[in-house]
């Protein structure tokens, strides 16, 4: 399979309709049935998943449109959790931390109603699937049960093994492991490495995985171990500045994020194209995908919007200077490739 | 009594509460019902201390956001930046961006303090009532300053013109100071490049605010690295250990508020006892801010702190 060179993906989350915010919130009251809850949801999938593709990205998703949360929506579908009450993440923003209070155990598919539902209604050939990884989903739960924390993390890393299985059954052909926290402890890092390696055991598909805002010259080190095909990573955030951890990514793609999720500015088409020529410095255009930092729920719709279109803007700015070089297209590379 | 349960920082911000705070926010409350929520779960928050058998205690901290907003608002010299994180927590922090000198505007936090004194009067007047200020050295640390020559002299400029004349406003006997960078400087999951505040300096800050008011020096997430004289320590004996040359009076964070799994209080008593020759008094503490718990499971650490009060 062949994809555009430079192909233009998104990290997951993509903020949320407000109709549909009101649905959460009347649902939660119980104003309105569980039916009609998934019906809105599914209505605003659609909606997101032809914003993204308006905006001509290559690889979309549904901007997790029925997650309220990227650790409770897993953590609520696997056996052995249990939820004293929510917490405060900041100000009065508040999230269900888990507590393991028993072994954990996978009792049902976490993601595969979400993909089938988009696989069924996209455009696109290929979409990545966000899914929270191990090491942070143990990170951020509490953990009553288990002796160590590692041990409680492979058991997360079985459990989603076997749900990326289904998934490549189920014709997933990318999947994102998203580790916001996977740099938290520096001293932890190392076996946090062999809990994602267990997670994709056996795999074939494409696996990403995402981290951000947090010290990549600690991950650098680790590049090499990880079983994955790519790393998607945030620049816009840190102005491009201080990219010289890349010259350690020497085989896997980079998911190069050029496009700043909490600043409201629009980032213009040829900011995005010289951010992609700076990255050339380290990363041959042949290994990179382009996408934003991070996840857009926290902007305004319209413009998040926006910032996609300008990204694949600037992005086709560059694939016409490529062109001249007869570099038009890439295999599209899974783990096999690795 | 030589072992006495003892609040430190904040407890859990109540959901009912959080809820008014949002409508004030938007224009759907007026300042008059916000200070009311505010003043009655206050006063329920001490009844349940009272009930706990919590004997020294703070306000729970409802009106602060993180332990840093809202004092950095009412600093000249400083603006409040977006949201970082609060060491490797899932808690995020605004951060003081220090754009000129730093000094102490008109502020509500005397006024505040005065506000829980009335009501624990009324409630719960046993009881011995801290203010909670960020302590210069962690105010530093997490400040992005872009003016000063290096942290130091950061660090100094926020105990001398911003918590001095602060305390100075304060109606209480004990400061409680969040120091939790004399235990456990940022982290390098987040920043590679580090600028330090050299122990002597810290010590010597503390120790020159110690001057003004008794201080209650709580340190979490790792081992004190300064040993300011003169003060109350709180040790975070879950994920540190005490250091050597204290006595007197210390403070143990001996139940973990980073997690819901229930500590056994005969294990407690245990420690606790071989520990108590060295000291005139224990007080026994959570190991750091209880708003790290489910709101029903910090109060079911806190009456564990509670029963092992005594002797
Ligand atoms: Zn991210």
């Amino acid at each position: 399979m062949e994809l555009p060179i430079l192909p233009t993906s998104v990290i997951g989350s993509y903020p949320k309709p407000r109709w549909l915010l009101r649905q959460y919130k009347l649902y939660e009251l119980g104003k309105i049935p569980e039916e009609d809850f998934k019906e809105a949801v599914r209505d605003a999938s659609v909606a997101v998943l032809r914003e993204h593709e308006r905006a001509g990205i290559d690889i979309p998703w549904d901007g997790e449109m029925g997650r309220s949360e990227m650790t409770e929506y897993f953590t609520a579908k696997i056996h052995g959790f249990r939820f004293y009450g929510p917490i405060r993440v900041w100000g009065n923003f508040y999230f269900n931390k888990a507590s393991a209070v028993s072994k954990l155990e996978y009792k049902e598919p976490l993601v595969l109603d979400e993909l089938k539902f988009v696989q069924s209604v996209t455009t696109r050939e290929i979409v990545k699937i966000p899914i929270t990884g191990p090491y942070t989903l143990a990170e951020w739960s509490f953990n009553e049960y288990y002796d160590t924390k590692e041990d409680f993390a492979m058991d997360l890393a079985k459990i989603l093994n076997k749900e990326f299985k289904l998934l490549e059954k189920e014709g997933a052909k990318f999947i994102q492991i998203d580790e916001p926290a996977i740099l938290n402890h520096p001293n932890e890092v190392e076996w946090a490495v062999e809990v994602i390696n267990r997670a994709v055991k056996g795999l074939k598909l494409k696996v990403g995985m995402h981290v951000c805002y947090s010290n990549y010259y600690l991950l650098a080190d680790y590049f090499d171990d990880l079983n994955v095909t790519q790393f998607a990573l945030e620049f816009a955030n840190r102005n491009f500045r201080d990219m010289d951890f890349l010259k350690k990514l020497t085989s896997q793609e980079l998911g190069f994020g050029v496009i700043d999720v909490h600043n409201p500015r629009i980032e213009t088409p040829e900011e995005v194209a010289r951010a992609i020529r700076k990255v050339f410095n380290y990363i041959e255009p042949e290994r990179l995908y382009i996408n934003p930092d991070c996840g857009l729920k926290l902007l305004s719709r319209n413009i998040a919007y926006q910032k996609l279109v300008n990204m694949v803007k600037g992005v086709e700015i560059v694939r016409k200077e490529l062109e001249k070089k007869g570099k038009t297209s890439v295999p599209f590379r899974t783990l096999k490739d690795f | 009594m030589r072992v006495v349960p003892a609040l430190i920082g904040s407890l859990p911000r109540p959901l009912g509460l959080a809820k008014k705070i949002e409508l004030y926010s938007i224009g759907r409350l007026n300042e008059d019902k916000l200070e009311e929520a505010y003043r009655e779960h206050t006063k329920k928050a001490f009844q349940k201390l009272r009930d706990a058998g919590i004997k020294v205690i703070t306000d729970g901290m409802y009106r602060w956001d993180d332990i840093f907003n809202p004092l950095i608002r009412y600093i000249d010299g400083v603006e409040v930046n977006g949201l970082f994180k609060f060491y490797e927590n899932n808690f995020f922090y605004r951060s003081p961006v220090v754009k000129g000198e730093v000094n102490l505007l008109d502020n509500p936090i005397p006024k505040w303090v005065s506000i829980a004194k009335e009501i624990l009067e009324e409630v719960y007047p046993e009881a011995t009532l801290k203010a909670v200020l960020p302590g210069p050295v962690t105010l530093a640390y997490h400040s992005l300053n872009e003016y000063y020559e290096n942290l130091e002299a950061l660090a100094k400029d926020y105990a001398e013109k911003v918590l001095t004349p602060l305390i100075k406003e304060l109606e209480v006997d004990i400061v409680e100071l969040q120091e939790p960078a004399l235990a456990s400087e940022l982290s390098r999951a987040t920043r590679e490049e580090e600028v330090h505040i050299s122990k002597e300096t810290a010590k010597t800050v503390i120790e020159e605010l110690g001057k003004l008011r008794k201080l209650w020096v709580v340190t979490y997430f790792g081992t004190p690295q300064v040993i300011p004289k003169g003060v109350i320590l709180n040790v975070d004996l879950v994920e540190g250990s005490l250091p050597d040359g204290i006595g007197g009076e210390v403070g143990l964070g001996v139940v973990n508020a980073r997690e819901t799994k229930m500590e056994r209080s005969d294990r407690i008593r245990d420690k606790l006892l071989k520990l108590s020759g060295n000291f005139s008094r224990i007080y026994v503490t959570p190991n750091t801010l209880l708003d790290f718990l489910p709101e029903s499971v910090a109060w079911r650490k806190l009456k564990l702190l509670g029963r092992l009060g005594g002797e």
